[in-house]
């Protein structure tokens, strides 16, 4: 079952299939454009867990605190913050 | 043989023994739930020591995470091939509908277990879940825009679609015993939630 038709966000698993959802619309930028800035960096971790979780509430309506929680679990099963909280 | 050339040959075979243990993960999964599939249950059905496993993986918690991972990236690769500029809410419906039959077996237990499940595996689930959402929520105001539906709120329309759908898979042995439940009840679920919003 294994596809690589589009890569993923090393820092919150998102499949980004065109180059705007690659950081400053690179495609072959590691993270997408929610995690990096425009330059390909890495935003810092709280920012990263707010977008995420703001992510969770605005499309599903979960509670914030709890959408905190959980983009932090996300967040540390991914490469780019292997085992961080 | 170079040493480069003994190193690449060793990074694929760990590459080729991950996959492995992946595959075989998500059979023991379709099979047993993920209450079934311990580290050593997964280690036998590849043929390869228990300790292997931890070679790939530091913990039970991030094989299974990355075992939904695995589900959640085939999904969203089904639904991305039917990208198409401005899709419909119908045209939405059914690429969710193709991408959840494809995986059905293996994403009905996700569901099940999904509160059991490490928090990791549980966030890739509204990761998806998200996915969905967020293409209904564009779907939906384009279809706004054109007086096509009424106003219940992109949320309340996403939630209402992840439930249904969650219910079916859920409760698949109930609703299409030995079958499909999504071939069987997708497109009436896709016609019932289109009536709902009706203006
Ligand atoms: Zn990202």
């Amino acid at each position: 079952m294994t596809t690589e038709l589009c890569r993923s966000c090393g820092s919150c698993g998102f499949p980004m299939r065109t180059p705007d959802d690659h950081a400053g619309g690179d495609p072959d930028a590691e993270y997408c454009s929610t995690c990096a800035e425009a330059s390909g960096t890495l935003k810092p971790y709280d920012e990263v867990v707010q977008a995420n979780a703001d992510y969770l509430v605005r499309e599903q309506g979960v509670d914030l605190h709890a959408a905190r929680t959980m983009a932090r679990a996300l967040l540390a099963s991914m490469p780019a913050w292997q085992g961080r909280r | 043989m170079t040493p480069q050339a003994a190193t690449t040959q060793r990074a694929l075979q760990r590459e080729t023994t991950r996959r492995q243990l992946v595959a075989a993960g998500l059979r023991v999964v379709a099979k047993e739930g993920f209450a079934g599939a311990s580290t050593a249950a997964i280690a036998r059905a590849t043929g390869k020591a228990h300790g292997t496993v931890f070679l790939h993986f530091r913990t039970r918690d991030a094989l299974v995470a990355e075992l939904v991972a695995e589900v959640g990236r085939a999904m969203s690769n089904r639904l991305a091939e039917l990208e198409r500029e401005a899709p419909t809410l119908a045209n939405v419906l059914d690429a969710h509908l193709r991408a959840l039959a494809d995986h059905e077996v293996l994403y009905a237990r996700v569901l099940c277990e999904a509160t059991t499940l490490p928090a990791a595996a549980r966030a890739q689930v509204f990761a998806l879940q998200s996915g969905i959402a967020s293409r209904l929520r564009r779907a939906y105001a384009r279809a706004r825009a054109r007086g096509e539906v009424r106003d219940i709120g992109s949320v309340v329309l996403a939630n209402i679609w992840i439930s249904l759908t969650n219910h079916y898979l859920m409760n698949r042995d109930l609703f299409a015993p030995g079958a499909s439940v999504i071939s069987k009840c997708g497109s009436a679920l896709k016609a019932q939630l289109l009536e709902l919003i009706r203006p």
